[in-house]
């Protein structure tokens, strides 16, 4: 038995349908005798270059553990989904449990813009409400800000 | 400095990678960054992986 470190990127605009993914590839992974130790499911984020002409990539980290024959096997599986736009299967000595970066990044990211939306509202009335007497005091904040 | 505070070099650590490459995307060479040759190794299969993931970019005219 070998502890793996499989880390996918789904085509996003199959994001919503993650569900259905995951339970097919729970059996797939079964079928070959792999075990999930831990399921990351980090979401869609941006791709530093383009894949297949996808700009964005939903991103998921599985740690494994399973016998070698299968790995090959899960190899091939992969190769020849199309919902899966890149795939990377590491061999590791421990599994990290523990939550990554990544996923702390998502978690964060998806906390942030619900309190930008909140900002930019009361922003937008103020402007249609009273034009000229924002004006003045838009322009102290950009001085202040230089 | 950088014997006591060991720096996890993990392809999924993205924000500590991207410190150690450069504009264009390069990774910075360990006589300019000051690292270990041990972290040195540590981080350029660090990039190298995360570069193949999307993560961080090969250089900085991706299309």
């Amino acid at each position: 038995m070998n502890n793996y470190e499989l880390t996918l990127i789904l085509n996003p605009d199959l994001s919503s349908k993650f569900d259905e993914f995951q339970s097919k590839f729970d059996k797939t992974l079964s079928d070959i005798g792999f075990e999930v130790k831990k399921l990351e499911n980090i979401g869609r984020r941006q791709l530093a270059y383009s894949i297949l002409n996808h700009n964005k990539g939903h991103y998921a980290i599985y740690q494994l553990e399973g016998p070698a024959a299968g790995a090959l096997e899960l190899e091939t599986k992969l190769k020849y989904d199309t919902s899966v736009i890149r795939h990377l299967l590491l061999k590791v000595d421990t599994l990290s449990l523990e939550d990554s970066m990544l996923m702390i990044e998502a978690q964060e990211a998806k906390k942030a813009p619900q309190e930008e939306i909140k900002v930019t509202p009361p922003k937008a009335k103020v402007s249609v409400e009273a034009k000229p007497e924002v004006t003045p005091a838009e322009e102290s904040k950009t001085t202040e800000s230089e | 400095m950088s014997q006591d505070t060991k720096k996890n070099f993990h392809y999924k650590n993205t924000d500590l990678l991207k410190r150690y490459i450069t504009e264009t995307g390069k990774i910075i060479p360990a006589r300019v960054s000051n690292i270990s040759a041990s972290e040195q190794r540590k981080l350029t299969k660090a990039v190298k992986i995360a570069r193949f993931l999307a993560l961080l970019p090969y250089t900085d005219s991706h299309r």
